[in-house]
């Protein structure tokens, strides 16, 4: 079986979820093994029986066979497209589908926490905030869920316009000073005090700091440091977060940016987490014209970084037209 | 004198935290839970601003907004549309149409839509 392995056909049958017998690869194969047989038959029929009628029939039989692998390939290959395609239909129709009980759970306990809270008792009002809390979580996670599925079927939509991309930085970092102090970390930032304004789409932008700066502090440990820097560099700006945190394993490295990954230490460390939040903010800024890259050593840290084109360079000229 | 809202809006639950809400912030609110009853309401009555979803049994949020807009009387009153719809058609659709704001309902919490119409109606 080591050819097997060899040929990534496992993982090519568990990412398809087909069997093994059933990957485009394996089909390849048989369909070769099946050509090469049949040629060294008819060779030898060919030199045994001098007609040509047994050559033109064993030419036939040839051909047909590969057609008939052949369609079987295709065949596969659209059931899988088909079947990838009603998965992300679905995931998008039932996120659609929870948004507005999410919406409604949420406004009730906002309402009885911020309107209706006379005469709730302490412990009362420390469940209703619970159930606030949850259902923001459940919220956060159907955007995820259903900005994956816009990225997936290419319809993330994305406005152009210049934002004060300092601005949207100090923003994130006000409003996560409530969990970064709850988790004991200390996070500092550094900015130049004139700077450029950015370009592309400000939310979208925005959702990528939270997400980097939520991971930051989010997996590293009580005590532990975030420094934030913003500059600029040839009509780009880089962000960049450090971290005292888990790091990620060296053996992991490569697919930190895959939809649903998420890293063994990481798992164990924080058990929330989707693994979208990275999948997502590496479609968004590539789709602004910037790039996303990151060091990180296990059990040191990690620096993530990213680049936004400012909008008086080239690249905002570019996503302009 | 108060202010006076019409919420339209068919999922009762959104309805009336919405509409507990805002009375509780000192607004006077009427509810109509379909489109038609909504723009009867708007006809017989007069608003200082309308909160509207757009999927609505009877009449659709952007029917209403187009019989609002047009009509010499009414088309002053600010429309803040309230929707879980958050494509960019739709989004074009409604400012086209004359819309003063558009809220995506779980992109916002109470106290935020309350804020809107303060400063919309500049409280």
């Amino acid at each position: 079986m080591k050819f097997i392995n060899d040929l990534n056909l496992r993982k090519q049958a568990e990412n398809l979820g087909v069997k093994i017998w059933q990957t485009p690869g394996f089909l390849f194969i048989i369909l070769g093994l099946v050509a090469a047989i049949i040629m060294a038959a008819t060779y030898f029929i060919s030199k045994n029986y001098d007609s040509p009628q047994v050559l033109v029939i064993s030419e036939s039989i040839v051909a047909t066979v590969i057609l008939a692998v052949g369609s079987s390939i295709i065949n596969l290959f659209e059931q899988v497209a088909r079947i990838n395609k009603m998965k992300s239909e679905f995931v998008s129709v039932a996120s659609h589908q929870l948004r507005t009980p999410i919406s409604a759970i949420k406004w009730s306990a906002e309402l009885l926490l911020e309107k209706y809270n006379k005469g709730l008792s302490k412990k009362q009002i420390s469940d209703v905030k619970n159930i606030f809390d949850l259902v923001c979580k459940m919220n956060r996670l159907v955007s995820d869920l259903l900005d994956v599925t816009r990225i997936d079927q290419n319809r993330m939509i994305f406005r152009k316009k210049k934002f004060d991309f300092k601005k949207i930085v100090k923003e994130t970092i006000n409003e996560s000073s409530i969990l970064a102090e709850k988790r004991n970390i200390e996070v500092n930032a550094s900015f130049k005090k004139e700077m450029s304004l950015g370009f592309g789409d400000p939310d979208k932008i925005k959702l990528v700091v939270e997400n980097l700066l939520s991971n930051a502090i989010k997996y590293t440990p009580s005590g532990g440091k975030v420094d934030i820097r913003l500059f600029e560099k040839d009509h780009f700006f880089v962000f960049e977060i450090k971290d005292t945190g888990v790091g990620i394993p060296e053996e992991q490295l490569k697919r930190v940016f895959e939809k649903f990954f998420r890293s063994d230490n990481a798992a164990r460390y924080q058990t929330e987490g989707t693994g979208l939040g990275l999948y997502i903010a590496k479609n968004i800024i590539e789709q602004s014209g910037g790039k996303i890259w990151f060091n990180s050593i296990e059990d040191i840290g990690s620096v993530f970084s990213f680049s936004l084109p400012c909008h008086n360079g080239k690249m905002a000229e570019i996503m302009k037209a | 004198m108060k202010k006076r809202i019409l919420i339209i809006e068919d999922e009762k639950a959104l309805r009336e935290t919405l509409e507990d809400y805002l009375r509780e912030d000192g607004f006077d609110v009427k509810i109509a839970m379909d489109g038609e009853i909504g723009m009867n309401l708007i006809k017989e009555e007069e608003f200082d601003l309308i909160v509207l979803d757009i999927i609505l049994p009877k009449k659709d949020g952007f029917k209403i907004l187009e019989e609002v807009k047009e009509d010499e009387k009414r088309k002053n009153i600010p429309v803040i549309i309230l929707t879980n719809l958050e494509s960019v058609e739709d989004i074009q659709k409604a400012f086209e149409r004359g819309v003063t704001n558009y809220l995506v309902k779980s992109d916002h919490s109470l106290i935020e839509v309350s804020e809107k119409i303060k400063k919309i109606l500049k409280i």
